[in-house]
């Protein structure tokens, strides 16, 4: 019975940490069309939310769930990965309070071995998996996404430079519409399944489901919609980041910007190189501000971006380490485990309520956008 | 020590396909764009025969940059 609870709050946790996933990296996917005015914003959020749902079914072969090549499978318990998924929420949820485009992988993936370090010690931490999996990747992919942005914005521009604009920039302004809902799609893909193996890990783990088993589709269908939904609510504040913070862009940077991170990301899931959306599409929207004009971006924010991402893991498993700390200090067992997931749902919602009702830009800040 | 943890084989590959698909699609589609463009003013300014070829241009980067979309509808869906 008391795994049972147990069990009922992970699957919970598990669908908000997805809801947190979706409006968190709806930027990804459509702060570039926003900005460009290729698509009306609540059109494009509309989109991205249908086009991640239809993403979560394309593949529901659930690889390797990340955290078992990062920490060792024995260590993982319906607890631990509870006290994870709240370390990637809590994380999640600063970085939109400040609107920074941050990983939820990264985050999924600190927390819980926050959460391995404090139920099981050092030794049950896999290094090379985290150096290999996680901080490599962090490096090359969003260095790449740069290069490739830069790169294709001077050929966008010799190609069409001489051309009126009108009839260029509704072209590009249509390519980003179809290079978005790629993006969309490979991210419902795979990020949906993140949330799927989570679920499936912890039902595996309270013997619910055998090692064998295959998804349920109750399992699906929720995470899909979770994530779908969380897509809808849109994380405005990491939109307006994406979109017009980093750079002022003109649609053939927008379309540059989203092809790089397409091929980035499409070609590493053929090669099986794991990376974070967020970091290659923010890599490529620097790029693409970079390769028309160095000054052209505003390396403050981009500076800011970085120190998010490289806080994430620590900061993510410190959360989850004393989230599983406080679970154990409360007696272990399912009301533990229920105290601080009430108490943490509190501080969530009270959170996302409050910066809600902030609106994104004061008067004199809006009015220094628009002369911008 | 990194060619330990990270296959470096892949790695590169993944580096060049990725560049050369990112640049790729947005050349490819960047002459779409032009040549329609292109393909609009000659027809306006009566000249057949440049049209044509405008049009031909714009129909073979349609076909280049198709052919990058459903190749990456495919990774996606063979994973």
């Amino acid at each position: 019975m008391s795994e049972d609870v147990i069990l009922y709050i992970v699957v919970a946790t598990a669908l908000a940490f997805d809801f947190t996933n979706g409006f968190h990296d709806t930027a990804n996917v459509v702060a570039t069309s926003i900005s460009t005015r290729a698509m009306p914003p609540r059109l494009a959020v509309g989109f991205a939310a249908v086009l991640n749902f239809v993403g979560a079914f394309i593949s529901l072969e659930v690889a390797a769930t990340v955290a078992n090549d990062v920490v060792e499978g024995g260590a993982i318990t319906p607890t631990v990965v509870f006290a994870g998924l709240i370390g990637a929420i809590t994380w999640n949820l600063a970085t939109w309070w400040f609107g920074l485009p941050s990983s939820s992988s990264h985050a999924l993936i600190g927390g819980v071995v926050g959460a391995t370090l404090a139920a099981a010690g050092a030794g049950a931490v896999l290094g090379e998996g985290i150096l290999g999996k996680v901080l490599i990747p962090a490096i090359i992919a969003p260095t790449l996404a740069f290069v490739i942005g830069a790169i294709a914005i001077n050929v966008a521009y010799g190609i069409t430079g001489r051309e009126r604009p009108g009839p260029v920039g509704r072209g590009f302004r249509f390519g980003q519409v179809v290079s978005g809902g790629m993006l969309a799609l490979a991210h419902g893909t795979n990020d949906a399944q993140k949330t799927m193996g989570v679920i499936t890990l912890a039902l595996i783990a309270n013997g619910t489901l055998s090692e064998s088993a295959e998804v349920p589709f109750w399992v699906v269908i929720s995470a899909a919609t979770a994530i779908a939904l969380g897509t809808y609510t849109g994380g405005w504040r990491i939109i307006r980041t994406m979109g017009t913070r980093i750079i002022k862009m003109d649609s053939a940077q927008g379309f540059s910007a989203q092809g790089a991170g397409a091929a980035v990301i499409l070609t590493s899931t053929h090669f099986g190189f794991p990376l974070s959306t967020t970091q290659v599409i923010s890599g490529g929207v620097m790029g693409s501000g970079a390769g028309k004009r160095l000054s052209a971006v505003r390396w403050g924010v981009a500076g800011n971006i970085v120190v998010a991402w490289l806080l994430t893991l620590p900061a993510a498993a410190a959360v989850g380490a004393a989230a599983y700390g406080l679970t154990e200090l409360l007696g272990g067992g399912a009301a533990a485990v229920a105290i601080v997931a009430i108490i943490s749902a509190m501080a969530g919602a009270v959170v996302f309520l409050k910066r809600n009702r902030t609106p994104l830009l004061g008067r004199s800040q809006a009015r220094a956008e628009a002369g911008a | 020590m990194i060619g330990t943890i990270v296959d470096t084989k892949e790695l590169w590959e993944t580096v060049v396909a990725s560049l050369v698909a990112g640049v790729g699609i947005t050349a490819s589609f960047s002459v779409m764009i032009f040549s329609l463009a292109r393909l609009a003013d000659l027809r306006r300014s009566d000249r057949p025969l440049l049209a044509a070829g405008a049009g031909g241009m714009a129909a073979l980067a349609f076909i280049v940059t198709a052919g990058g979309i459903i190749l990456g509808m495919v990774v996606m869906l063979s994973k």
